[in-house]
């Protein structure tokens, strides 16, 4: 696939002026290219099918085949120096923190404390002080 | 007690003679403040992850915005998915996964040397850009015909809608508010790329860029794959679910 | 010799022996400089401006809290300056205010580098900040903001001119304010990341990085990470303001909350983007007026790093009766425990270091000591606030205004004017004098406790914070408190004249005027160009006193009006009596 004499190690000496970095082939760059279309197609297809809460999840599964193909081939993250690697896996790690949190919170909201941010006791149906008047 | 410590010193090696003042420095494409070229590119491409990194961030509120409020509103979503033109929605992905491959493309002859394909795949992946505004464009303006905007501009008018699709809630002007601003922020980051395309296009047509010296076009790239992947997962999310 | 432009490749026409003050002329040659050192000092001066701005619109909401009931405007007015007070301060001063100003000037000195990684970007955010603050200021002239500096929805986005309910006031101007200037932030992070990385001088291994590095590496991750995520935030609020996007506005079906996770998701990193600098440089005050290593130096430097992650799980301790379900809050509330075991680190270590040091009592060690003390209180009051039950009663009183202004304050501050001062001699070349520094300290000191210690009282009493008006049985302790503010501005305003003294009149600077083992005191002050005259090669770390060479450490000390004289003149005496 990679074509250049320095393709095991990312950076060479640059005592010529250069810098020596792992080139990719062009048959390499357009197979990625094909799977990229194979992986919109599935994703394209499966959204005539219906399957209710597992819809989000599959649809997020291949987007993230795709993203790992362009981050890891096209972006050349796989042969690049791997700190560069670690700023985004720490970048998704930290969005997952802001998902997670976030998510939990409005996800639950009134679970203990059934009464929290509603309008109308639930007990007998009437309305419950304060809160703007309509 | 040692005697030789912080003992300022001719830097080791490297292209630099020394000291400063003194002697020719290296490439004229290697900023001053730089030892070697090695150094000057891992610096860059550095940096530019750590800027991907803040542009992810910026576009993660987005999504978590999208979460929350498709998590309350799951039917309304599903219902306002359904005025979406799936199909120019796909041909833009693959519009984009295409410019992808384009720069990706570029990127490598310009790590060969190769001053004539870099700059046409520059302009190829300008195209596609292009067109992906034309086609938001178009699909923009649908929107509008249809009332369909955000929040208290919400007026959906009946006869331009999708026939057969779900109802539409009270409350969709919400969904199109969201979905206003991630495309419409993924929108302003397409045309800045445009720009930063442009712009190496013109320095490639200078001839600044060789084999050893193609740090910016890589750069723009890494920009440009960022534009694309934010869309990767803002098609399925907003169009197809 | 001939007016020379800073462009990069044509170092090799500049004298590497005159200072970076004196090696382009003009003013032209300052805004369109690429040395750190000149944007540093450009910066300095921006966020001067900006602290006395804000420093004006406290005094005048103190003056106005001096009495109850109206004393010198109307509860709207009020509103509005303990607003712009918040926003002045916050985005205009204190974000930027050590790590683009101080780490600017200092840290690719301390690297031995020539300049930061990408000098052009670091002009740019230089720019993108005035850019940025010009909007601020176009807010402040049309009246500025009456929300608060947090900005909470729905009364910052629901606009009465659009048929909403909310602040009639400037809010988008001030919004986009934030905005721009918030790229300045991640440019100079994502300038640091870099530099750091990759320019450090041959030697300079990771763990002979000065904790100050550490730091200003710890505030870039977070400048990085946090500061996009308010951008989008107020993108948003602008966008519901202008188009009522129906994101954080009840009326439209959004949720108000939501808007706060946003907010705080970047501010309370932000506050570790603040606290942690001042942390820095209140490390290398004390090992340099301890004369020995800090110890627990790792502990120190990973400490840093612990605060910027640990930081990103607690933004939720802002929002315990915003009406956050209740598994959440219980949730942040333990994690708000978890980081405060990094700033007990640090303060254990740096009390270690003073124990058994050879202590020098200056003026930048004071603010150091200070900050040690302040700081504490800060700190340990924040634990009361993230305690869940005890927070349901403080929430929105004056203790929490008492907590965040001891530790930006008493904290940030104080590291800020112990830097200003312990590196004034090496930027400027000047020193000022040290027992009106002394003076002003005392009176900074003095001042802000009084002024904040009564807050605490004020608020666990139940004042609310943010109010015009209050009860009769708290007017006392307010008029203390705005006593207190009076004392506060003069000790500002001595150091203040303490330092313009210095550049007008000052005596030069020596090399090393401290007696310190970093590198940045082995170049000559102030540097040259380039930082260095030959390129530096270390062979020791930076608090390593054992192995630093007398020449290193006591350039220049013949001048007994300067520090450490008297020390030297013995240790010189005695090796004389020996020989």
């Amino acid at each position: 696939m990679s074509t250049s004499t320095d393709a095991h190690h990312a950076h060479g000496h640059a005592d010529d002026g250069g810098v020596h970095v792992h080139v990719s082939s062009v048959p390499f760059y357009i197979a990625v290219f094909l799977g990229l279309l194979v992986l919109t197609g599935m994703t394209v297809g499966q959204s005539y099918v219906d399957l209710g809460k597992l819809n989000i999840v599959i649809v997020v599964l291949i987007a993230t085949m795709k993203a790992s193909l362009v981050v890891t081939f096209f972006m050349h993250l796989r042969w690049d120096n791997k700190f560069n690697a670690l700023i985004f896996i720490s970048t998704i790690f930290f969005i997952g923190i802001f998902f997670a949190y976030t998510l939990h919170d409005t996800d639950r909201r009134g679970e203990l404390d059934p009464d929290q941010n509603v309008k109308v006791w639930q007990k007998n149906g009437e309305r419950a002080p304060g809160g703007m008047e309509e | 007690m040692s005697t030789d410590v912080v003992t300022p010193e001719p830097a080791a090696g490297g292209a630099h003679g020394a000291g400063h003042g003194v002697g020719h420095h290296g490439p004229k494409w290697l900023a001053h403040h730089f030892e070697t070229p090695t150094q000057q590119f891992d610096a860059a491409k550095l940096g530019m992850w750590a800027f991907l990194a803040q542009e992810l961030l910026f576009f993660s509120g987005l999504f978590v915005a999208y979460g929350v409020y498709r998590n309350w509103y799951p039917e309304m979503f599903k219902a306002a998915a359904h005025q979406l033109n799936k199909e120019m929605g796909a041909t833009n992905t693959v519009v984009l996964l295409f410019s992808s491959l384009t720069i990706a493309l570029a990127v490598r002859s310009a790590q060969v040397g190769n001053r004539k394909l870099t700059g046409r795949l520059i302009l190829t992946t300008i195209a596609c850009a292009c067109m992906f505004l034309v086609i938001k464009f178009f699909e923009y303006k649908h929107k509008f015909e249809g009332g369909l905007l955000p929040g208290r501009f919400f007026h959906p008018h009946a006869e331009h809608l999708v026939h057969g699709a779900p109802a539409l809630p009270e409350n969709t002007g919400t969904f199109f508010g969201i979905y206003f601003m991630m495309t419409g922020v993924h929108g302003v980051h397409v045309l800045i790329g445009i720009g930063v395309l442009v712009w190496i296009w013109i320095r490639n047509n200078r001839g600044d860029f060789s084999k050893e010296y193609f740090t910016p076009v890589d750069i723009v790239a890494l920009y440009w794959h960022l534009v694309d992947l934010v869309w990767i997962y803002l098609f399925p999310l907003l169009y197809l679910i | 010799m001939a007016a020379i432009t800073t462009t990069p490749g044509h170092h090799d026409e500049v004298d590497p022996n005159v200072s970076y003050l004196k090696s382009t002329r003009g003013i032209m040659s300052w805004l369109t400089t690429l040395d750190h050192k000149r944007i540093g000092v450009m910066y300095l001066i921006s966020v001067s401006v900006a602290f006395a701005l804000g420093g004006v619109f406290a005094l005048l909401v103190r003056l106005e809290l001096f009495s109850r009931g109206r004393t010198i405007m109307d509860a709207d007015t009020y509103n509005r300056m303990f607003s712009l007070h918040g926003v002045v301060m916050v985005f205009l001063f204190i974000i930027p205010s050590i790590p683009a100003a101080m780490g600017n000037i200092i840290l690719p000195i301390q690297l031995g580098a020539k300049d930061v990684a990408f000098p052009r970007l670091n002009l740019l955010s230089l720019y993108v900040y005035i850019f940025g603050a010009c909007f601020g200021i176009y807010s402040m002239i049309n009246g500025g903001v009456d929300t608060g500096w947090t900005f909470y929805t729905p009364y910052s986005s629901s606009d009465p001119a659009h048929g909403g309910v909310g602040s009639p006031s400037a809010v988008i101007p001030m919004t986009l304010a934030a905005f721009i200037m918030g790229f300045s932030s991640i440019l100079t992070g994502v300038n640091f990341i870099a530099t750091i990385h990759k320019m450090r001088a041959p030697g300079l291994t990771w763990r002979r990085l000065t904790l100050f590095t550490w730091s200003l590496y710890a505030t870039s991750i977070i400048q990085v990470l946090a500061t996009p995520v308010l951008a989008i935030t107020l993108l948003l609020l602008t966008m519901e303001r202008f188009l009522g996007l129906g994101i954080f506005d009840p009326r439209l079906g959004g949720d108000p909350v939501l808007f706060q996770h946003f907010f705080w998701f970047y501010s309370h990193p932000a506050v570790y983007i603040m606290i942690v600098p001042g942390m820095g440089i209140v490390s290398e005050l004390i090992a340099t007026f301890s004369r020995r290593e800090p110890v627990g130096y790792m502990a120190i430097a990973m400490s840093s790093l612990g605060l910027a992650l640990l930081g990103f799980l607690v933004w939720g301790h802002h929002l315990f009766v915003a009406g956050m379900s209740e598994y959440a809050t219980m949730v942040f509330s333990a994690l708000t425990f978890l980081v405060a075991i990094p700033s007990g680190v640090k303060i254990f270590n740096w009390v270690a270091t003073l124990y058994k040091g050879s202590i020098s009592l200056q003026s930048p060690m004071l603010w150091a000591l200070s900050f040690l003390f302040l700081f504490t209180i800060g700190g340990l009051t924040g634990l009361f606030l993230g305690m869940l039950a005890v927070d349901v009663h403080l929430h929105d009183t004056y203790f929490v205004v008492a907590h965040f202004h001891y530790v930006m304050v008493g904290g940030t501050v104080m590291g800020f004017f112990g830097g200003l001062h312990y590196w004034w001699p090496k930027f400027t070349g000047k020193m000022y004098e040290e027992g009106l520094a002394k003076v002003g300290w005392f009176f900074v000191f003095i001042g802000f406790n009084v002024t904040f210690l009564t807050q605490f009282v004020l608020g666990s009493r139940g004042m609310p914070r943010r109010y015009y008006d209050y009860l009769p049985k708290f007017e006392q302790l307010h008029q203390i408190s705005t006593v207190g503010s009076w004392v506060l501005g003069v000790g500002f305003i001595i150091i203040l004249i303490n330092l313009a003294r210095s550049l007008i009149g000052g005596k030069p600077a020596p090399r090393n005027p401290w007696g310190s083992a970093a590198l940045e005191w082995m170049t000559p002050s102030p540097p040259p160009l380039y930082n260095f005259v030959k390129d530096p090669v270390l062979t020791r770390g930076q608090y390593d006193y054992q192995l630093a060479t007398d020449d290193e450490l006591y350039e220049g000390y013949d001048d007994p009006l300067f520090p450490n004289a008297k020390m030297i003149a013995a240790k010189r005496a005695a090796e004389g009596a020996g020989e």
